[in-house]
Order: structure tokens, then sequence, then C-alpha cells
């Protein structure tokens, strides 16, 4: 219970509590949260990538095939079944995590590149395989009946409610990002990141909690397609497996910090902020993407560990405080 | 060991981006800022009496991306439309007030992420009084659900997918003739040159729009009692047909149908024609009509395409007259004039006449309701039925598919050699066709 009140696991979730609630005070409470939904959603996936690639140093660079499936598995219960959107979101998550824990067995035997490679060729042989599955829509992908909006009150009430489900969503995926990165479940993973060899000496079971750590990576982002995909209305493959978008995770992931809990948040936080404002300012709309590139060298070159490998580097006494 | 190779990964991406922003960054720039001086010079002119309020026409557009050359035209035929009826000194209603429009466009970078986050900031932060959709079917079914959750009315074009308007939206209006109808006249085509031809192979791209309008094409021919041989879909990144064409040779169909978008319908008319395949009939999506198609040279002799709008099209006030329609808008001359003057001599495509197309239809609303006022701009909506250089314009009012374009219909063209040139002729409808369509091609 002590581990609850460390400043480590509480300045994150203060972060996204007090975004969260942004929408309330401003003035435009829609608008504000769209922003903060693409944020805080931003957040929860690259914490969620971060366990697999942080912790256990595994870098998953098709890690969006699990937001694609969960985002399919929930979209066809609810299209189809009539389901719920909470438990069809909860199915998606379960559904990724199957799907994660199949392909762990097969995959995480492979290292270093070999392993990055083989994910962009899950996510494309997906991509292919839902394109060829007619109950799936195929190309063209599964639209929504706008009326099901009304079934939770409207589509204004639907959208709210997604919102908080991504924001209540987010806190969960950092409890569970600040307790592995506490445990001496990762301590092994952290183990395996620095000498696979040498843990298994020591007495890690790597298949085991290999295995666990991209199960655990897969469950958020099959959970949030589902919400995503809802509030969109619609699911086509080319937006369910986007690589582009699975790579901005782990830009996001670079941009604050691999490998600890508070830097995923503060890097999807500060990059999609980033991308947006450019995005919308008036100076640099049509210059954005230039600016956005020159950022990301500028971090490439000059601070490879990302914000918070930066700060925690320089201080003790900041170690001490972000996790 | 895997930081330097993220490393490494992050300095392609950032410099892919930065070129990527490059390039799409000429056509980005020339052509939402046309509208100011143009605004500045009529207050001048206006009389300082009239009550003039500015109405708000809010869409994203794709500066960047992959559908950036298309969702670009689009744009230019909107600003188009918008400096022509501000110069002219706007829309005035019978209360008095002259109304200006203003757009206000957001980048939405040829994808899904932040189409919804940008249109509530339209709808919400920009007030827009009025929306135009993104282009492309995918992008606009996700911009459809904030236009219906603030009721604003969106006019969607560039955007073809029929499914988009059985999802139960009461405020979004389709420009263009849906995917279910955009091949079936190729059919009808095939039908009245050789009524011996018997087999079709589709083959098309495997996207959202491509296999919507293949599969409405497939239902049609079959009904006709054609036999299709082969109806097979592609990558969209396909860069080799080989295999492909090796399967048509086998099944030696009378007609080809299918394609996607651009780079894929040529690169596909390029190697049937290398290959030597024998192709009797041929019909692709969306490349075709692109003037840059001619650029295939012996390739593109006989190909035939679908498209929305030619400037060769008869749409004339004497033809809306003979069909009991009413005219509204300048005439196909008139918007072809004034497109090329502004843009070197270049042909205006159909994506140009479609953004063009769009904000008429605004207008005709408003002026219709006499009024902005959402719910009057809506049922003013619905009662369109008017003829315009662009078509036909109808929309299907029943709760099933409400806002579907039912009026507008497609213009077949061919490329065709004229003393050595390649020149696009239109073939079909019979009524406005401008030359005799080739058949058999080789």
């Amino acid at each position: 219970m002590k581990r609850l009140f460390k400043p480590g696991l509480l300045i994150p979730i203060a972060i996204i509590v007090a975004l969260a609630i942004w929408p309330l005070f401003s003035g435009n409470s829609a608008s504000a949260r769209e922003a903060m939904f693409t944020l805080i959603m931003s957040m929860a996936l690259a914490s969620s990538l971060n366990i697999i690639l942080g912790y256990t140093g595994y870098v998953s660079f098709g890690h969006i095939v699990f937001f694609g499936i969960g985002g399919y598995a929930g979209f066809w219960v609810i299209t189809h079944l009539g389901w719920h959107i909470l438990p069809a979101a909860l199915l998606g998550g379960l559904v990724a995590a199957i799907i994660a824990w199949l392909l762990g067995l097969a995959v995480l035997r492979l290292r270093g590149a070999y392993f990055a490679l083989a994910t962009i060729g899950i996510l494309e042989a997906m991509k292919a395989l839902v394109i060829n599955l007619d109950f799936l829509g195929g190309p063209v992908g599964l639209e929504m009946h706008f009326s099901e909006y009304k079934r939770y009150g409207g589509p204004m009430e639907s959208l709210w409610m997604v919102y908080w489900s991504m924001a209540f969503l987010a806190i969960l995926v950092i409890v569970v990002s600040y307790f592995i990165k506490t445990s001496k479940f990762g301590l092994g993973l952290m183990a395996i990141r620095e000498d696979e060899d040498a843990a298994e000496v020591m007495g890690v079971i790597t298949p085991r909690a290999k295995t666990w750590a991209y199960v655990l990576s897969a469950v958020f982002p099959g959970i949030i397609g589902v919400l995503f995909f809802f509030k969109n209305g619609n699911i086509e493959p080319g937006d369910a497996f986007r690589l582009h978008f699975s790579i901005e995770w782990i830009v996001m992931l670079m941009l604050g910090g691999a490998g600890t809990v508070l830097g995923p948040v503060l890097g999807g936080g500060i990059y999609q902020w980033l991308r947006k404002t450019l995005l919308t300012s008036p100076i640099f709309k049509d210059y954005q993407l230039v600016v956005a590139g020159v950022m990301l060298l500028i971090i490439v070159l000059f601070v490879p560990t990302g914000i918070i490998g930066w700060v925690r580097t320089r201080s003790a006494k900041l170690r001490r405080i972000f996790e | 060991m895997s930081r330097k190779w993220i490393l490494v990964f992050a300095l392609v991406l950032a410099l892919t981006w930065t070129l990527a922003a490059c390039g799409g960054q000429k056509a980005a720039t020339e052509a939402p800022k046309a509208e100011e001086p143009a605004a500045t010079e009529e207050a001048k002119e206006e009389a300082p009496a009239a009550k003039e309020k500015t109405v708000v026409v809010g869409f994203t557009a794709s500066q960047t991306g992959k559908y950036n050359v298309p969702s670009t035209r689009q744009t230019t035929g909107l600003q188009m439309w918008m400096d022509e009826v501000n110069k002219a000194g706007g829309v005035k209603l019978s209360d008095g007030t002259v109304l200006k429009f203003k757009a206000v466009s957001y980048d939405d970078e040829s994808n899904k992420d932040r189409v919804q986050e940008l249109y509530t900031k339209l709808a919400t932060d920009d007030k827009a009084d009025f929306l135009i959709s993104p282009y492309s079917s995918g992008l606009t079914a996700a911009a459809a659900v904030i236009a219906e959750q603030y009721g604003i009315p969106m006019i969607t074009t560039g955007a073809a997918s029929d499914a988009t308007y059985k999802q139960g939206y009461t405020v979004v209006y389709q420009a263009y003739t849906p995917a279910s109808r955009y091949l079936t006249g190729a059919i009808d085509l095939l039908m009245d040159l050789d009524p011996n031809a018997k087999k079709v192979a589709f083959v098309y791209e495997n996207s959202k729009f491509a296999t919507d309008v293949n599969e409405a094409a497939k239902a049609y021919a079959e009904k006709n009692g054609f036999d299709v041989v082969l109806f097979e879909g592609y990558d969209p990144d396909i860069k080799d047909f080989n295999a492909i064409i090796n399967k048509i040779e086998a099944a030696a169909p009378d007609a080809i149908l299918g394609g996607g978008h651009f780079q894929d319908g040529s690169t596909f008319a390029r190697q049937l024609y290398e290959k030597g395949a024998k192709v009797k009939f041929i019909s692709l999506l969306v490349a075709p009509p692109e003037p840059t198609f001619a650029e295939l040279g012996d390739a593109a002799v006989g190909v035939i395409g679908p498209s929305q709008w030619e400037p060769a099209a008869k749409y004339t006030p004497e033809s809306a007259k003979a069909a009991g329609i009413e005219w509204y808008g300048p005439t196909g001359e008139e918007f072809t004039k004034a497109y090329q003057a502004a843009h070197d001599g270049e042909e205006p495509s159909y994506h140009v006449a479609g953004g063009y197309a769009a904000g008429l239809i605004l207008q005709k609303a408003i002026e219709t309701a006499d009024s902005v006022e959402k719910d009057a701009v809506l049922k003013a909506m619905d009662a369109i039925d008017m003829m315009t250089f662009f078509g036909h314009i109808k929309f299907d009012t029943s709760e099933e598919a409400h806002g579907l374009q039912i009026g507008h219909d497609m213009i077949l063209i061919q490329w065709q050699k004229d003393g050595g040139k390649l020149v696009k002729q239109v073939v079909w409808p019979k009524a406005g066709a401008t030359a005799d369509p080739i058949y058999p091609i080789r």
C-alpha cells in the first residue's frame, strides 16, 4: 500500500487528472475535450508501449497492431451483436491480449533488429488478413449507425463518456506501469533489457517474463482502439493498422524518456500538443511538419535518453522523485 | 544496441517528414490565400448602410500526405466560388443583410487521427456556420459524426462511398455521384458497343472507395447477364501487375473494369500495354480523367474513365430547360475560363469542379432559405433540384439514405489520338459525347 503514495506514481497521475478535468474549466469544453482526448490517448499508448520497449528493451515498431485488433473486435460486437461500449472495450483488450500471447510465443524468441522487423511483418500481415475478411468489411471496414450514440444519451454524452473512460484508462496504465517498474517482475524485465543471457543465468525465467510484458503492453492499446473507433463511428484497415502512427508512439516515448513511468506521459503530451499547436497556428500551419521534423532531430541528436532520462542523469534528488 | 537504431530510424523519419512537408508546401500555400485582397476590395465598394454578416465555412484539407493533390484542387474550387460570390457583393437576403463568406481550414494530413478534433474546433472555436467535407470517404465518415453532433449542415465533396449516407445522418449532403453508380455507366456503354460481350474482369484497389465501386458494378454486370470471370483486389501500394495481367490473359475477358486511385491506375494501364495484353475495353477509376494521364503516351490510348465532371460536359441552361429542371450558377464555359485565367491555362479537373459545386449548393440553399438559420437551410437543402455546370443536383430525403446524391451522373471519357496528339473525349452519355468510342482498343 505504501507504494501507492510515492511521487513517482502521483506525479504522472496528477498530470493526467489535471489535463482530464481541464475541459470542465475551459470556456469551450468540447474543443478542449477533443484536444485532451488526443493527448491523453497518446500518453496511454506510449505508456503501454513503454512496458515492452522501455522496460524490456524489445523495440516493437508494429505495436499499433493491437490497437487495430482490439478496435475491430470491439467495433464488431457493438455493430453486430449490439453490445454496450464498455464490455466491448474490455473484449477488445482481451482479444488483443490473447493474440499478443500467441504471437509472443513465436516472435519473442527473436532479439534486437529481428524482433523489430518481425513486428512490422505482423502488422502488415494482420492488415492484409483483415482486408480479406468479409465479415470485418474487408477494405471498406465497418460503419456504425448514428443512432447507436442515442443509446448513451446522444452523441455529446457518448463523446464525454468515451473521454472519461479514456482518462480512467490512462491512469490505470500508469498504475500498472509504475507497479511493474517497482516490482521484482519489472526488475527481471530490466535485467533482460541490459543483458538477456545474464538475466537468465541470474534466475529470471525470460520467456515467461517477456511474454507477460508483451501481453500487458497489448491489453491497453486493444481497449483504447475500441474507444477511439467507437468515437470515430467507423473503422478501416488503413486507420487501424497505420505503421506511421505506431512509429509516432516510439517518438513520443523517446521524447519523454523510455523506461521511465513519467517519460511517456510527458512525451505523449508534449508531442501531441506541439503537433496540434503547429497544425492550427496561422503562421505555422503550412510548415508544421518542417518544425516537427527539426524538433525531432534536435531531440534525437542531443537528448537521446529523453527528457526524464536527461533529468535523472543530472540530478540525484530528482532521480528519487521521477520514476 | 536497440537505442542506437531507434536513433537511426528516427533520423530517417525526421528527414522524410521534412521532405514530405516541403513537397506538400508548394501546392498547399497557393490555394487558400487568395481570399484576403478580394475581401478588402469589396468592403470599399459596399454601401455602408447594408448590414453585413460573415458566414464561416469550415473544413479540413489534406495539405500534406497522400490526398494532397486532389484535396488541394478541391479547396481551390471552393475558394474560387467564395471569391466570386464575395466579389459580386455577397448573397443578399430579403431583410437587407448581406452575407459574405469566409473559409477557415486546417491540415488533416490525409489521416483520421485529428479529423474529429479539428472539426470540433471548427464547430466550436471557429463557430463555423457550415462545413465542407475533407477529401476521401474515410475522412468524411469521421467528420460526419461531428457535423451531426452539432447539427451543422455539411456538404461532402470528394467522398463517394454510399455507406456514409446510410448511417442515419440528417445534416450531411453529397455532391458527388455515389460509388454505387460510378462504373455502371461503363457497363451500359459496353452493352451499347458490343451486344455480344459476355465476359468481364474486375481488378481493383483494396480501398474503401474502390471496393464499394467495384462491388456495385459487379452486381450491376451480373444483373445484366455478364459473366464475371475475374474479381481480384490488389494492394494500394502495388508496383507490379504482372501476376494479375497473367490471370487476365488466362480469363480472356471482353472488358477490364476496376482501378483505384491515380498511381495504381496509371501503372496498371502502362503495364498492360507493355506486356502487349489484348484489351478490347478498359475502364479505370480516377486515373484516366486526370490530365497527367496523357504522359503514359500510347498506353493511354483507348482507356476509359468515369469522371464526375469534364470541361467538355454539356450541361447548359438549355439542356436544363429541356429536362424541366431549374438552372443555377455559372455555365461550364465560364467556370473553365475563370479557372484557366487564374492557373496559366491549365484545365480544371473534376476535383476543382466538385469543390466549386459544393459552394454552389450551399449558396443555393441559403438563398432559398433566405436565412443562415440551420433548420431553414437544411430544409432548403432537402428541396434542392437543380442543374448546374457540374450536373444535376438532387438529394435523397428518405430516412435510410438521407443526403445521398441521386441527381448527378458520371461522364465517361476516353483517351483518343487526334493527329498524333492525345486528347480526352467524352464518349458517354451519348447525348453529351464529343467523339465515337474506339472499340476494340487492340
